[in-house]
């Protein structure tokens, strides 16, 4: 009895665990989709392995929903002004107001300015803390660099790459937070201050230490220009939070949402690059083995005896060490060791078909061998194939996720592997960093599910055995 | 004729898996030349006898021109003893014939614990461990398997059966490795019931019973571990295949003769299941070995494992990888070839091929 595609799929849909993998396996490659189209695809060098980039970011800190289970610790917190909110001669004013409602300080502060552009003189730029207490601290100070030798205007500041302060070392900041709360409280310690600046200016001065002072922060950036064209286009100030986004940061600060994310097109990518190409090659090779027979026969099932017979990952680890760690050449090498138990057993079927009254009726009427092949042996095979195809892509992408775990890993494309292999190595685990550890390996195991569960589906519809009974 | 057809289907399977380790070692050694990374070993090691040779000629050797003389007739000497003066393809038999009589070289940083640098002995010493891991796994792994199988095929579509059907399922898609991450994360850091990695506590215990009990004791999780992650389908698979041979007629047969219950299950169905789940026993091997690469590296177990996850990070040492992955197939081959003498002592078929 012959399958079409689109029958098999129909029946599939109607088992359970068939429905529940197609609807996984949907889901996954929308996501997929998505990233795909919305990420750079120079993602690995550019954005995930780039530490400027995540300087703004808390190290470590677990996913922000867990603020719900244990205790409340403070969030991550970016504030952003593209414009000034109100002009007033040659100043124009900048803020950025939040509350502040933790008992816990920031774990650090942070202010950057960006996209600056001035006509003649350098416009200069104050930050100022206000705090619901009144209190007006000013933190930083600063005067755009000035035009270089032979430049014309306007001069153009910090387009690429903004100027960030780390305000908790900076000497203005502390002196300015020193003096304010000494004014308040005579018993405060300059040292205090000084080792704690994010509790000292988010606090106040209580029983011998710092407590943190709820309420309404402001922080205002004003921009002294000499022309009224001069402009900052951002105007950025970071209150590190000690939880981040919905699924937390790695050691070096880096979005772990976008690094899994990203490595969902890939892992999808080697499974199926890897069952299809494997497939493919199996396929051919037994077709051939199976219906040339003689010489080419023998070849073709002593190669498949021995590389069948190999402990793959050792030569794995082998090639990729020598051959160099780009997924193509993995993918390949895959591809290389997968083969041969598709094709032992598509020779097998070949020559049972081979004797099959169609393929004699066929053969009788002057049909070529390709055309038996193509017409008259491969549709019988075509839906066990097509299972097969299912059954072989969860293992390459655990295959892969090995090898990056070893350190062999494509460094341009982050995967799955490699942030386990990261959170391994700088010891996650020891210092019990779940959020780390927990969503990548669960991700493959729900990627490998969703495949498992479409060939379990595909089980009952293939194995002719099983078919008979229905 | 029974001994002889016997000795023909082992011979033929270990000429298959002689033939295995052969293609493995082309392979490495095509693989090495053609990329020329065996180049890049063979010179690193000449200019290392060069520089030795250097310091010691200058103690008795003044002359300066007459010491560069006496290095560059040397140098050629090594040049033509590793064969750097012929293209890499010459090399392939002597380099194959060499790891064949696990004649290894020397290790560039990792030393054995008596301190050689012979690659030889470094493996050996940690052969034991890996082996010792391995097969404690695969022997309660195989034991949890048939019994737990067989008692199962007699409660087919139970809720139990369901569920050992699906922790199969879900062990293919399970990374062994990232399991045992997992358990290291709950059993060794959250609850501290036991030590997280290594293989003996740091002092290690006086005395050869505490020793060994303290290696007991660290062995339980990378052991656990390697039995979760085939467990599953190891029970399911016995399960199935009891269950087929329980459905044929000559245990109908057996029963209808009034043959009590346990003699039907332990001659009729088991003794016929016996072959396929040593097959089954076979093919988790490889999966199992490959695993204890990564598993070792995990809990930090002093086996060839881990041995080649230090030969790979840091700098690369290439002779050990070479040697490893020979070491690897090596004892997969040897296993395999337990399985399959152990596979033809099983399975009367085999035996009978081709005789009467």
């Amino acid at each position: 009895m012959r399958l079409e595609l689109r029958t098999v799929l129909r029946e599939l849909w109607a088992t359970g665990a068939g429905r529940a993998g197609l609807l996984l396996f949907g889901l996954l490659v929308l996501v997929a989709l998505y990233v795909v189209l919305t990420y750079p695809p120079d993602f690995g060098p550019r954005r995930w392995s780039n530490p400027a980039l995540w300087g703004d970011y808390p190290k470590a800190a677990p996913p922000a929903w867990t603020n719900l289970l244990g205790p409340k610790r403070p969030e991550h917190r970016i504030l952003e002004a593209h414009s000034p909110a109100r002009e007033d001669g040659n100043l124009k004013v900048y803020e950025l107001a939040f509350d502040f409602q933790n008992d816990q300080p920031p774990t650090f502060l942070s202010f950057s300015l960006a996209d600056v552009t001035y006509q003649a003189r350098p416009p200069t730029v104050e930050a100022v803390l206000i705090r619901p207490d009144g209190g007006r601290i000013p933190l930083y100070r600063t005067v755009i660099s000035g035009p270089f030798a032979g430049e014309s205007p306007p001069y153009r500041r910090h387009q690429d790459e903004a100027l960030r302060v780390a305000l908790d070392t900076e000497q203005n900041a502390i002196e300015a937070t020193y003096d304010y709360l000494v004014r308040q409280t005579p018993d405060v310690s300059y040292d205090e201050v000084q080792r704690q600046l994010p509790l000292a200016l988010f606090g106040r001065w209580g029983d011998g230490g710092f407590v943190t002072l709820k309420g309404t922060y402001r922080l205002e950036a004003t921009v002294s220009v000499d022309d009224p064209r001069d402009s900052v286009g951002l105007v950025r100030f970071v209150a590190g939070g000690a939880v981040y986004g919905a699924m937390g940061t790695d050691a070096q600060g880096r979005d772990l949402t976008q690094g899994l994310l990203f490595g969902l097109p890939i892992a999808l990518l080697i499974g199926l690059a890897v069952a299809t190409l494997s497939t493919l090659l199996g396929t051919a090779l037994g077709l051939i083995s199976g219906y040339a027979g003689g010489r080419t026969d023998l070849l073709i099932q002593r190669a498949a005896d021995i590389v069948n017979n190999v402990p793959v990952l050792p030569l794995l680890i082998f090639m990729v060490f020598v051959l160099g760690a780009r997924l193509w050449l993995i993918l390949l090498v895959l591809v290389l060791f997968s083969w041969p138990g598709l094709t032992i057993l598509v020779r097998s079927m070949v020559l049972s078909l081979r004797t099959s009254p169609e393929v004699e009726a066929a053969r009788a009427l002057g049909a070529s061998r390709s055309r038996i092949i193509v017409h008259h042996v491969f549709p019988h095979i075509a839906p066990f194939i097509f299972a097969t195809l299912i059954f072989s892509a969860p293992s390459a992408i655990l295959a892969e996720a090995g090898l990056s775990f070893l350190g062999l890993g494509d460094p341009t494309l982050p995967t799955w592997g490699q942030i386990l292999e990261q959170g391994f190595r700088t010891g996650a685990v020891y210092l019990g960093y779940w959020w780390w550890i927990l969503p990548p390996g669960l991700l493959i195991v729900l990627t490998a599910i969703a495949f498992m569960l479409i060939s379990l589906g595909l089980e009952p519809i293939v194995n002719p055995r099983l078919r008979r009974g229905q | 004729m029974l001994e002889l057809s016997l000795l023909r289907a082992l011979l033929f399977r270990a000429l298959t898996l002689f033939g295995v380790l052969i293609a493995v070692l082309v392979l490495l050694a095509v693989s090495l030349g053609a990329t020329g990374f065996s180049d890049k070993i063979l010179q690193a090691t000449v200019g290392e006898e060069l520089r030795a040779l250097r310091t010691s000629l200058t103690q008795t050797i003044r002359d300066p021109d007459q010491l560069e003389a006496a290095l560059e007739a040397r140098r050629r000497e090594l040049l033509a003893s590793y064969g750097l003066d012929r293209p890499w393809y010459t090399r392939i038999p002597g380099m194959v014939w060499r790891v064949l009589t696990l004649n290894l070289g020397e290790a560039r940083n990792l030393r054995s614990y008596d301190g050689s640098s012979r690659i030889a002995d470094i493996v050996l010493e940690r052969l034991p461990n890996t082996v010792l891991l391995l097969t404690t796994a695969t022997v309660i792994t195989a034991v949890i398997g048939i019994l737990a199988g067989v008692w199962m095929s007699t409660r087919v579509g139970s809720r139990l059966d369901r569920f050992v059907a699906y922790l199969a399922a879900v062990s293919y898609a399970v990374p062994t490795w990232w399991l045992g991450i997992l358990l290291v994360l709950l059993l060794a850091f959250e609850l501290e019931l036991l030590p997280p990695g290594g293989m003996y506590s740091a002092p290690p215990p006086e005395g050869g019973l505490a020793r060994f009990l303290d290696l007991l004791w660290h062995s339980v999780l990378p052991v656990l571990t390697l039995v979760l992650a085939s467990v599953g389908p190891s029970i399911y698979s016995v399960r199935t295949l009891t269950l087929n041979i329980a459905q044929e007629d000559h245990v109908t047969v057996a029963r209808a003769k009034g043959m009590p219950e346990p003699i039907v299950r332990s001659r009729h169905i088991l003794r016929v299941a016996a072959p396929p789940i040593v097959t089954g026993l076979i093919l988790g091997l490889a999966g199992s070995l490959g695993g204890s690469i990564l598993v070792e590296t995990i809990f930090d177990w002093r086996g060839m494992g881990r041995l080649y996850y230090d030969a790979i990070a840091g700098t690369p040492d290439e002779g050990l990888i070479v040697a490893l992955t020979f070491m690897f197939t090596l004892l997969y081959v040897i296993a395999r070839l337990v399985l399959e003498v152990l596979y033809v002592w099983l399975d009367p078929r085999v035996r009978y091929e081709g005789g009467p």
